[in-house]
């Protein structure tokens, strides 16, 4: 019944980094999720921790993350996400909207 | 869809569809909110993960401090989306610290500028989105209700508290008790306030009483338009930022003693005041609010509801208040 938590670790040659120091995008509303990336000396890696209330989605979030880093070439971040029943479309489209939001200079 | 808004485009941004945290941002001057316990912070609930359900960074209130000209502005803002804005134990604490703060901001500006503290006293805005007290975790959540209330009644003829409602959720249950008792209130149309909310009426009362699936009946009974009509709340604005903005900004120009003649609660007058109101609803016998619009002035308030604001704020006649 408690809420679990998912870790995740990723590495790939040659990553970039944030273009801040971290980001949050994103209301824990239903069907929806919030993400914080937050830059970290993780030795070129990538560290993601899911809370969610859904069960049995270890193997779709791996996915949507593994893609996720692939297509960033995100390191030496710590990504950490709440869930609450976000859709594999609309975790993408969140984590890319915080990758857009740290790229923007906004007054 | 686009997340992060520059403050100029939050200006002209629906107030109903922004998140908490735009609206905290776009309600005071440019650039000058800083977030107090934000997401970085990770305070959220202790309870929902016990209970297998979603937490959020900020525990679904967005509270900071930022400008309004030389006064600074202690800022609560509620997030409806989510687990409906309900208030539990760390967002209702992060409510009561934000007016605490205030509350030592305003001693500190009198000692430091005896001559001058009037122009730089803070104000308090709380923008509602909730239900009242978050189910999950009742008794912490009810305590911060009550520990708000005793904060606001600190705050009393100190700093000016404004409560601005006009998101999606509305402010029901317990909020609808505090936003009550804020100096001032801003709706917009959209904005609903009450007690106990439509859907909780219809399942206690039955559908024949109230039919929450009725969205005239709703907005006729709890919405922006209805509530200025009757004075409970005090400004009735367009639906976007800039606009509730602008009235914040308009209140706070008005002398402290002004303020106080917008109030609902608070004194004996104020009480006999509702209560005539109650002894009119009793005497009226009505079946719908258009029949107080109608007791009021208004001579077609079929009407009413179709009226674009402006032409709205024209037409309508409010209750009087002595």
């Amino acid at each position: 019944m408690a809420l679990q938590e998912l870790h995740f670790e990723f590495k790939i040659d040659n990553p970039l980094e944030l273009g801040k120091a971290w980001i949050h995008c994103g209301v824990v509303s239903s069907g929806d999720m919030e993400v914080l990336m937050e830059k970290k000396d993780l030795e070129g890696g990538a560290k993601i921790k899911v809370v969610t209330p859904v069960k049995g989605f270890e193997r779709v979030w791996a996915l949507i993350l593994e893609r996720f880093i692939r297509q960033s070439r995100l390191g030496n971040v710590f990504i950490e996400i709440n869930d609450n029943y976000a859709t594999p479309l609309v975790a993408s489209m969140r984590l890319r909207q915080a990758l857009a939001d740290a790229k923007e200079q906004k007054t | 869809m686009k997340d992060m808004w520059t403050w100029d485009e939050l200006q002209k941004s629906s107030f109903f569809e922004a998140t908490a945290r735009e609206r905290a941002n776009g309600l005071v001057d440019k650039g000058s909110f800083t977030e107090l316990l934000g997401p970085r912070d990770r305070f959220s609930s202790p309870h929902l993960p016990m209970l297998g359900e979603a937490i959020a960074f900020d525990d679904g209130v967005v509270t900071g401090v930022g400008l309004l000209g030389k006064r600074p502005v202690f800022m609560i803002s509620q997030e409806g989306r989510f687990i409906g804005g309900a208030v539990g134990e760390v967002g209702g604490a992060k409510m009561v610290a934000t007016l605490k703060l205030a509350l030592q901001a305003y001693e500190q500006v009198r000692k430091q500028y005896p001559d001058s503290y009037q122009e730089k006293l803070p104000a308090v805005v709380i923008s509602f989105d909730t239900g009242g007290v978050r189910l999950h975790e009742a008794n912490a959540g009810l305590l911060a209700h009550a520990e708000v209330m005793d904060q606001l009644h600190d705050a009393l003829g100190k700093i000016p508290v404004i409560a601005l409602i006009g998101g999606k959720v509305g402010c029901f249950g317990g909020m609808g008790f505090i936003a009550a008792a804020a100096d001032v209130i801003i709706m917009s149309e959209q904005g609903r306030l009450g007690l106990t909310g439509p859907a909780v009426i219809e399942e206690e009362m039955g559908k024949n009483e109230f039919d929450a699936d009725d969205k005239g009946l709703v907005y006729r009974t709890t919405g922006g338009k209805h509530k200025y009509i009757l004075q409970d709340c005090n400004f009735l604005v367009a639906d976007c930022i800039g606009a509730f903005r602008s009235q914040m900004v308009g209140v706070l120009k008005m002398p402290f003693v002004a303020l106080e003649q917008f109030r609902r609660i608070g004194t004996l007058d104020l009480v006999k005041e509702q209560l005539a109101l109650v002894k009119l609803a009793t005497e009226l016998r009505a079946r719908d609010s258009m029949e107080f619009w109608k007791h009021f002035g208004n001579e077609d308030p079929g009407a009413l509801p179709d009226l674009k604001l402006e032409e709205f704020l024209k037409t309508a006649k409010r209750r009087v208040r002595k």
